[in-house]
């Protein structure tokens, strides 16, 4: 793994990628591939599948380099969006319902990964997952399932047997109290 | 958790695209409204940015070195250089600096590079180009390929019809040189087949810009120039 992985490092590399410097991309993509390869692997689940999508990853992000714009994002969640969108793309294409079952080993991590990073205390993660952490568990789970695997809120309704109407209003009142807790 | 204020209706839908539950057709309103609305756009940002450190849990996955391999094989060779000198070339626009001084101001910015490995036009190439907004995250507003059987340029718009009545919009390809050739008109919501007229087949090379500006109906005044904002811009590559 490459030392490059502070934000101002990113930073700096993502400035030389967009002048279109093969080298500095490549450190970008030894400093975050295996975060983004994760990304892919948890919302497609298909290794393969996962590998073709992280190469189109960085193809967009040599494309789009010069439209990043180290005030509004930073690096990682730039990159992590593009890896999220692009696979929640692919997942999109197998249709609205892909993992409306549940795949058992993907469970997601709840509480004791949460309380994991409770420890690590302050910093942003540790923001959120106190915020998340004060949400009902349901909620909480059902916005990181959402999150992790990048499924419709159809898929969340037929996993959870329950309407689609009460899933969506969970989660949209969970969002809200999660950004109030961010904000206080 | 004390209670929080329900979010707006613009908001909760930013959020829930930020969060990925959006079905493909949500998806694709979703990123035509952030190309739209700007403050869409920041809501969604803003979104995206306090959901990140969630993906600070997943554990990090090596990728197999194969991926590298192959993104390197990938790459387009100097694919910015034709982005740079239509940056230039909008701005020089934007100065209202006479076209000829542009074009020549662009030609020798070109020039002044080491020489670009832009691949040669390869007869029977299919080449496609996604234009994407220029304000906001980069979402795609049209889709072109070029069938060189056909010799045609076949445009989606994936702009609403009838939103902007006032203004038509003009596709436009930028070569090497910089300087802009008109295609034609695309309407909203459609696809079409463009014929390419003979003289601009050189110009449908890999590594070429496509852009599309705002003109009043009938298209720009000037032949070799847009006169309005460019919205959309994409490159020319290899399918």
């Amino acid at each position: 793994m490459a030392a490059a992985t502070t934000p101002d490092a990113l930073s700096a590399l993502m400035s030389r990628v967009a002048t279109g410097e093969r080298a500095a991309l490549r450190q970008l993509y030894e400093a975050t591939s295996a975060k983004l390869f994760a990304v892919c692997l948890r919302i497609l689940s298909d290794r393969e599948e996962a590998e073709d999508v992280l190469q189109e990853v960085y193809v967009t992000i040599w494309r789009r380099a010069d439209r990043f714009d180290a005030g509004r994002a930073s690096v990682m969640t730039w990159v992590s969006t593009i890896a999220r969108n692009r696979s929640i793309d692919r997942l999109r294409a197998r249709g609205p319902l892909a993992y409306a079952d549940q795949v058992e080993e993907l469970e997601i991590p709840d509480g004791q990964v949460g309380a994991e990073a409770l420890l690590e205390a302050k910093g942003e993660r540790g923001r959120l997952n106190n915020c998340l952490s004060e949400l009902d568990d349901r909620t909480a789970k059902v916005i990181r399932t959402a999150f992790f695997e990048g499924v419709t809120y159809e898929a969340l309704a037929r996993r959870m047997d329950t309407p689609l109407g009460t899933v969506k209003s969970w989660v949209r009142r969970g969002l809200a109290k999660l950004k109030g807790c961010l904000e206080r | 958790m004390s209670e929080a204020p329900d979010l707006s209706e613009a908001e909760a839908f930013a959020a829930e695209h930020a969060l990925g539950v959006l079905s493909a057709a949500e998806r694709r309103a979703a990123e035509l409204r952030m190309a739209q609305e700007p403050d869409f756009a920041a809501l969604v940002e803003a979104w995206r940015e306090r959901l990140a450190p969630m993906a600070d849990q997943l554990a990090p996955v090596a990728p197999p070195y194969g991926v590298w391999a192959a993104v390197s094989k990938a790459l387009p060779a100097n694919d910015n250089t034709a982005g740079r000198a239509l940056r230039f070339w909008r701005g020089a626009t934007a100065a209202s600096l006479s076209l000829a001084a542009a074009g020549v101001a662009a030609a020798i910015f070109v020039g002044a590079r080491p020489p670009a490995v832009v691949q040669p036009p390869q007869p029977g190439q299919l080449l496609d180009a996604s234009l994407v907004s220029q304000s906001g995250a980069p979402v795609p507003l049209f889709v072109a390929a070029y069938d060189p059987v056909r010799k045609a340029l076949i445009v989606t718009s994936l702009v609403t019809a009838n939103t902007d009545p006032a203004h038509v919009h003009e596709l436009w390809v930028i070569p090497s040189d910089g300087k802009p050739r008109p295609l034609g008109i695309i309407k909203p919501g459609t696809t079409q087949a463009m014929p390419m007229p003979e003289k601009y087949l050189p110009s449908l090379a890999e590594g070429s810009a496509l852009a599309v500006s705002l003109e009043p109906p009938g298209g720009s005044p000037k032949v070799d120039a847009p006169t309005g904002p460019i919205t959309a811009v994409g490159k020319l590559a290899k399918i």
